[in-house]
């Protein structure tokens, strides 16, 4: 069986949770996404990607949930060599600038999405998160040229011969 | 691992144990082995159980301990003379492997520098914006750069091209499923112009050579450039056909200017020098696999190509290559490829029809296979119908290696025909039946235009 790259959504919201996949839908194609709704919740579902052979790809995290908040879930998968690569996301309104700057320095955090979102961007994000993950961590990214940066992905194989003539 | 490369795994054991324990009358013992490693690595090649390059790597392994004088077999008491194992592993610097270093470097060294970019800015200006014309301009410069560059980097490059001029259609467009095809066709076919656009082409002439037939690279451009160039244009017709666009014209733009750094400019100097001296041969007799050296020297001396890119270059393609070599030394050494020719009574067969035969084979296997591995198992049986008579002389043997070369590079109709093909298909912008259609009417007409060519023009050249 083939490896499958999880998109994991955490967010204690029930409609923004829905909303937040509903605008990602168009990734299920290629990644399988996961929902979660707390810190604990994650853990357990990351856990398990992980024993069955699967991978992380992205995780798109809500800064203010009961329990942990989004900032330590972040910061603890960084230091997991599991979940390092994992490209990290935040989607909240309401994480201050000690957070944000703690998510960013420890947690290696790759973008900062303030809500509400426009769809578009939204999408523009991911699609850019999941191509830089593809790219690093993927032996044959091409593919996902058709959902992802085709263009980037195209370059990747011109430069680094992911693939070539046989 | 998954189904199909169990069964892989299966019958390539059997199919080396077979010959160890069935004696086939009249092929000699070490016929018996050298067909053990052929069906090993027909089958591992066939259903890639193991990388293709380690199949290759393989089959020199086994036959330097199961047919060199210094392997484990005594054939002191037959009539074959083992082979120095030197001459199994030298197929890895075989002078063909050294003209791809060459352009394999040259090809390297113009992605590091963009002149891959910068080049395909430059040609398809005159071509203007009406959007048949710029198809024709696509397929014309990716053609073009195939034929000394990899067809797989031509494609991402060229990818990495149409893809803003795609997202300016509309999504319905026919013509954005023709773009698609154009590049992969365009590149496929462009690798047939020269000795060093595509690797079944490189297998096709080390195996000449193994015939002391010498092929410079100047005649095989005069041999096969004029159909990649017609076949261009017939290919740009069908797709314009077949996929006409709803827009008239698109605007094309190529962003970047003609990189200046030293290094750079040292590139674009011996790229000139390089492939000037290649499609001269004629004229001076410097064979091209010296000349190949030239590139490999002074952009490494003048630091314009570092260590890091060395590690870069597309080394298990020379595996590819040299594993498709050796395998046709030891079938030819061993009476094997005799043997199997032997087994059908091809005198029946004129001349045309035998080309027919070998043209529609390789066509066929290398829409499925890879088309180096498609010219390895098919090259040391055409050669042997050669030396065994039933065709005739070094013009017959030049004409059976084009035909092979050829028609595996005509082989375009799956997405796993070829790499170009594969990564068209992944920009999701055609379906697979898009590339079935168009494939196959191509290459019906390649296959047509290489018999035709073997009637009427190449003997009169050779």
């Amino acid at each position: 069986m083939e490896t499958k790259i999880y998109i994991l959504v955490v967010e204690d919201e029930p409609e923004v949770l829905d909303a937040i996949v509903r605008d990602i839908s168009a990734f299920e194609s290629h990644f399988v996404i996961e929902m979660a709704d707390t810190a604990e919740e994650a853990r357990e579902i990351i856990q398990s990607i992980f024993d069955d052979g699967n991978q992380i790809g992205l995780i798109l995290c809500d800064h203010v949930l009961p329990g942990d908040n989004g900032v330590e879930l972040l910061v603890e998968m960084q230091h997991d060599p599991q979940t390092e690569s994992t490209q990290k996301v935040l989607i909240t309104g309401q994480a201050g600038l000690d957070e944000t700057v703690r998510a960013v320095n420890e947690a290696d955090l790759k973008h900062y999405i303030a809500k509400p979102w426009e769809k578009e961007k939204l999408v523009e994000i991911v699609k850019d998160q999941l191509t830089e993950y593809v790219l690093e961590h993927v032996s044959n990214p091409m593919q996902f040229m058709a959902v992802l940066d085709g263009e980037r992905i195209a370059e990747q194989i011109r430069k680094a011969k992911s693939v070539t003539d046989n | 691992m998954s189904k199909v490369k169990w069964a892989g795994l299966i019958l390539g054991l059997i199919g080396f144990c077979l010959p160890l324990f069935v004696s086939f009358p009249g092929l000699s013992l070490a016929g018996h082995f050298a067909m053990s490693i052929f069906l090993l690595a027909a089958v591992f090649w066939m259903f890639e159980t193991i990388p293709i390059y380690s199949t290759s790597i393989l089959v020199i392994l086994a036959e330097v301990i199961l047919l060199s004088s210094q392997g484990f077999i005594d054939y002191s008491s037959t009539s074959y003379s083992p082979l120095s194992y030197t001459e199994f592993l030298s197929t890895l610097a075989d002078p063909i492997i050294i003209l791809f270093l060459g352009g394999f470097i040259l090809a390297d060294a113009s992605v590091k520098y963009d002149f891959d970019k910068s080049m395909t800015r430059y040609l398809l200006q005159p071509f203007g914006s009406r959007t048949s014309m710029m198809v024709l301009g696509l397929m014309l410069v990716t053609g073009f750069l195939s034929a000394f560059m990899s067809n797989t980097a031509t494609t991402a490059m060229m990818i990495t091209v149409i893809l803003p001029i795609v997202a300016k259609m509309e999504p319905g467009d026919p013509a954005r499923i023709g773009m698609a095809l154009s590049v992969p066709f365009a590149a496929n076919i462009g690798g047939m112009a020269t000795p060093i656009g595509t690797p079944p082409n490189a297998v096709v002439i080390a195996a000449l050579n193994q015939q002391g037939m010498e092929v410079e690279f100047s005649s095989w451009m005069i041999y096969a450039a004029p159909l990649a160039i017609v076949m261009l244009l017939i290919a740009w017709q069908i797709l314009i056909r077949l996929y006409p666009p709803d827009m008239d014209a698109i605007s094309l733009n190529l962003e970047g200017k003609l990189k200046t750094s030293t290094g750079a400019l040292i590139l674009y100097a011996t790229f000139a020098v390089t492939v000037l001296l290649w499609v001269t041969e004629s004229l001076h007799g410097i064979k091209s696999a010296i000349v190949a050296l030239i590139p490999v020297a002074v952009l490494t001396l003048t630091s314009t190509f570092q260590k890091e890119d060395i590690r870069k270059l597309p080394w298990e393609v020379l595996w590819l290559i040299a594993g498709g070599i050796s395998l046709g030394i030891a079938m030819k050494e061993t009476g094997l490829a005799e043997w199997m020719v032997g087994a059908i009574s091809w005198d029946q067969f004129g001349y045309l029809a035998l080309l027919a035969v070998f043209a529609t084979v390789a066509l066929t296997m290398s829409n499925f296979l890879s088309n180096t591995v498609t010219a390895s198992l098919l090259i040391p049986l055409a050669i042997t119908l050669v030396t065994s008579g039933i065709l005739q002389g070094t013009a017959g043997m030049m004409m059976i290696g084009l035909v092979i070369a050829l028609g595996s590079s005509f082989a375009m109709i799956l997405p796993i025909s070829t790499p170009p093909n594969a990564i068209a298909v992944s920009t999701g912008m055609l379906k697979t039946k898009n590339m079935i259609t168009a494939g196959l009417i191509i290459g019906l007409i390649g296959l047509g235009f290489i018999l035709l060519l073997s009637m009427i023009y190449w003997p009169y050249l050779i």
